[in-house]
């Protein structure tokens, strides 16, 4: 059927962009800047050394429950080392790991995804192929294996997370560079004399990044669970490093003396998993081209 | 009796928190057995009008006040039992699209039953109806179509089967929205034939929605042209074609390109008001593009007065104060004709051919889409490549820019061939191409300017003022405001994103413009306005140019000479006038006469055939 043509729309102009007036990008925004900014300001917030032991104060409840001390916020585990210490330090391992290893994972997927989605043919077969094998690993596996062979420690814990994690990126931009990239647009750019460089830089990838910003932000929720679990079972960072995962392991063995110690880093993952989740889901929102345009 | 009536129908709809209106006043009456035509541009609201009497109005729109009956019933009042039991039964749709209106999961067999069951024809009976009903509409080996599912079969078959479907019910009325407009040419006219026989046989009554003057002046027995929501003209179709009361009416038929008369074309400045604004029009909506427009027009809606009442009651009115003077209204001279240099061809391709191979490694099947082309382009000629979907005619454009190469044969751009090594920076400064669809070409996060001086872009480093600059010139020339360059593609009408399109091309100032199907989706009024500017266009800057369409009218307005494809091949070439006045190929032959004739008194080739 024949469609109106509207020809104003600029009723709802603002100053903000519109991704930064949804309500959960903000919410997102707030909670994943406030863990970085305690991870930053770490040493300053810290009411203990993260290491410092008390044996004659383990297992120390929060300060608020029956036994609790002041000193220790959140009570103390069983070397009688300061749970918030120990969270506040916590943060920073899983923040590093989020920034670094999702924008390490992106650059490797995205680039092989523009290039395979580009010039399809047997580029694209290769990559695919590779991707294909690659996913057809169990990721916790694979990052469990890449550890054993790489040994523990921070640049290593970011390495396997991104060795991993590039296929999640690949395989879903792909999909839309060859949307974009069949647009007569992309066509018309060659044919003015574009390099193909520049046509992917200034046609294509102007196009992608929407995904591209969601799927980081949603790598970054992932990357804080997989350097839980590889330190969980100790294959992270060194021990001297206080990390969340080895502080749940700690805890595991005195699950019913002491459910507190446990309690305390899975919420923390939690809280941060749903913040960047949340930012994932509302940037989805309001930058996907498909979503946005079936609305305007 | 009347079987349809409508009487000062409004339907409105909420825009802002604000009650505006989509159709106005809106009276017509259609008898049992005969054929209404709703004629208008995109806008006009002639869909409206047919989902009004389906009741199938889109969420937020409402009949608010007239009235609408159905053979004597209220339908906006009727309850919805009664409705639904309406439809499908006493009043059946054909609609736009058929593939999508086909489930595709089922077979047609499947559907037809579902709908002869919902229509009360008892089960052991319905597998005889099926096949009568193809037999009807023309589709042979009915039994074996029951079998098959929508995508196996083409669009003109789909097209026929919902056909045979509306009619299955022998209904009292069919409403046809733009039945045709998604098909190839010669289909269009067997489908226009096929309405018009069942609609006799069954003598069901017709709203025939279309935005083609020319074939409602045809195929129906009287025409309600609509503009901006209002119904600007009214009355028996031969009477409005021959002596159009309202200037909106003879505007329409100048725009058309003529299949016999040299005549240049009438482009109407601007376009129909959106629906925002025609709301806040006090006068007639369309006195601004007017070119009878006076201050009385725009004080109040003009009411349908009887056009050349000296006979006495004709039945044939218009909405135009100043009716007398529309028959003034005459189409501009034609462009003479331009000096095609005799001088070496600038293009020339030979024994062009382009395989394409699909499948894995042991089944690949092989499947030519160009296959032994030949034809050259001399300075400043304008060659029309005219075919259906499928016939190769936009692979062979993309041969020649070089979107795909070829699997044989040889192409020459200015006397350099293929084979040098200069050629591929060669054809990017001399050729250029139009793409079909501005919507996909345009770069939807490029501002106008941006886009327009692309081809700066690419040459190097050249700042933002200085593309600015040309960017302005450029708009100048395609007839773009000059505000428009800090635009966005998707703040601009289909019109001028086709002109930033064309000024693009025009950029780096190519001696060849590859033009495929650019005005095809537009309306008559906004292609009228880019046909004369590709012949003006042609006049200051001298290009060469392949027009590819598969509107022959538009060809014969705009080409020197023609080449006829189908299926790949080049079946019939020579001078516009020479192939169009005597086409010596049978597909040329066919196309020709599907194309319904100037004027609606000729016999109409295509529908008797």
């Amino acid at each position: 059927m024949s469609a109106w043509t509207s020809t104003s729309r600029g009723a709802s102009k603002s100053a903000w962009p519109a991704w930064l007036r949804s309500p959960r990008v903000l919410a997102g925004l707030a909670v994943v800047s406030a863990i970085a900014l305690i991870a930053l300001a770490a040493p300053l917030l810290a009411p203990h050394d993260p290491n410092e032991q008390n044996l004659v104060a383990t297992f120390l409840p929060p300060a608020w429950a029956n036994g609790g001390e002041a000193a220790f916020p959140l009570g103390t585990d069983s070397l009688g080392r300061c749970t918030l210490s120990r969270l506040i330090y916590g943060a920073r391992i899983a923040m590093t790991v989020a920034i670094v290893a999702s924008l390490g994972a992106m650059l490797i997927g995205a680039v092989l995804a523009h290039i395979a989605g580009y010039f399809g043919g047997a580029t694209d077969w290769l990559i695919g192929r590779t991707v294909d094998v690659w996913m057809s690993f169990p990721p916790v596996i694979l990052s469990l294996i890449l550890m054993v062979g790489l040994g523990t420690g921070l640049r290593n814990v970011i390495l396997a997370i991104v060795l991993v994690d590039w296929t999640r990126f690949c395989r879903v931009l792909r999909a839309e560079v060859l949307v974009v990239t069949r647009r007569d647009y992309v066509a018309a750019a060659r044919l003015v004399g574009f390099s193909h460089w520049r046509t992917i830089t200034r046609e294509i990838l102007p196009a992608t990044l929407p995904l591209l910003i969601t799927l980081v932000s949603l790598e970054m929720g992932i990357a804080v669970i997989v350097e839980a679990i590889l330190s969980f079972v100790g294959m992270s960072v060194e021990p001297t490093i206080p990390t969340w995962g080895q502080m749940i392991a700690d805890a595991r063995q005195f699950i019913y003396d002491s459910p507190w110690n446990l309690t305390f880093p899975i919420l923390a993952i939690f809280v941060t998993v749903l913040g960047f989740n949340v930012l994932g889901d509302g940037l989805r929102r309001t930058l996907d081209v498909r979503l946005t345009e079936s609305r305007a | 009796m009347s079987l349809l009536v409508a009487d000062k129908l409004t339907v409105s709809t909420t825009l802002d928190g604000a009650h505006v209106p989509v159709l106005r006043d809106l009276s017509f009456s259609l008898q049992g057995g005969k054929v209404l035509g709703l004629v208008g541009e995109s806008g006009a609201g002639k869909s409206m009008v047919g989902r009004a009497v389906a009741q199938l109005l889109p969420a937020g729109f409402a009949v608010s006040g007239g009235s609408l009956a159905f053979a004597g019933a209220d339908l906006v009042a009727m309850a919805a039992e009664a409705r639904r039991n309406l439809l499908g039964r006493a009043i059946a749709f054909i609609p736009q699209e058929p593939l999508s209106a086909l489930n595709p999961v089922l077979t047609i067999a499947a559907q037809f039953n579902e709908h002869l069951a919902r229509i009360g024809v008892a089960a052991r009976e319905r597998r005889e109806r099926m096949l009568a009903a193809f037999d009807a509409v023309h589709l042979p080996r009915g039994a074996e179509l029951l079998t098959r599912y929508p995508h196996q079969l083409s669009g003109g078959m789909c097209q026929r089967v919902l056909i045979a479907f509306a009619f299955a019910s022998h209904p009292k009325l069919v409403i046809a929205d733009e039945p045709t407009t998604a098909l190839d040419v010669t289909i269009q006219a067997r489908i226009v034939r096929l309405i018009a026989e069942m609609q006799e046989r069954e003598d069901t009554a017709v709203l025939f929605i279309t935005h083609d003057l020319r074939l409602a002046a045809q195929v129906c027995d009287d025409i309600l042209v609509l503009y901006a929501g209002r119904a600007v003209e009214y009355g028996p179709a031969r009477k409005v074609f021959a002596a159009p009361g309202h200037p909106y009416t003879r505007c329409l038929q100048l725009a058309n390109p003529a299949m016999h008369a040299r005549r240049g074309l009438y482009a109407l400045p601007e376009r129909m008001p959106g629906l925002r604004a025609y709301a806040g029009i006090p006068g007639c909506a369309f006195a601004p593009r007017c070119p009878h427009g006076v201050d009385a027009c725009r004080a109040a809606p003009p009411p349908l007065v009887e056009v050349g009442a000296a006979q006495g009651a004709t039945g044939h009115v218009a909405a135009c104060i100043r009716a007398p003077l529309t028959s003034q209204i005459a189409a501009p001279a034609e462009p003479p004709p331009e000096a095609v240099a005799a001088a070496a061809p600038i293009l020339a391709v030979a024994n062009l051919t382009k395989r394409f191979t699909s499948g894995g490694l042991l089944r690949r099947s092989a499947f030519t889409a160009v296959n032994d082309v030949s034809f050259t382009l001399r300075a400043n000629e304008f060659v029309g490549i005219v075919g259906e979907s499928g016939s190769g005619k936009s692979t062979l454009a993309r041969l020649i820019v070089g979107l795909e190469a070829p699997s044989a044969g040889r192409i020459a751009i200015a006397g350099v061939e293929a084979s040098d090594p200069a050629f591929a920076a060669h054809r990017r400064r001399h050729v250029q191409m139009v793409f079909q669809d501005p919507q996909s070409a345009l770069n939807p996060r490029r501002r106008v300017a941006s886009i327009v001086t692309q081809p700066l872009e690419a040459a190097g480093h050249i700042g933002w003022e200085e593309r600015l600059a040309r960017a302005g010139l450029l708009l100048g020339e395609i007839g773009l405001p000059a505000d428009a360059a800090l635009r966005f593609p998707a703040q601009l009408s289909g019109g001028q994103r086709q002109r930033v399109n064309i000024a693009r091309a025009l950029c780096a100032l190519p001696r060849i413009l590859i033009a495929d199907e650019i005005v095809s989706g537009l309306d008559v009024s906004v292609q009228a306005q880019l046909l004369n500017l590709l012949a003006a266009l042609r006049r200051e800057r001298h290009f060469a140019m392949l027009f590819i369409s598969h509107d022959l009218s538009v060809v014969r307005y705009l080409c020197d000479r023609v080449l006829v494809m189908t299926r790949g091949e080049v079946v019939e070439a020579g001078p516009t006038e020479q192939v169009f006045a005597a086409p010596a190929h049978e597909y040329t032959r066919a196309l020709l006469a599907a194309v319904p004739p100037d004027d609606p008194a000729e016999v109409w080739e295509g529908l008797r055939a």
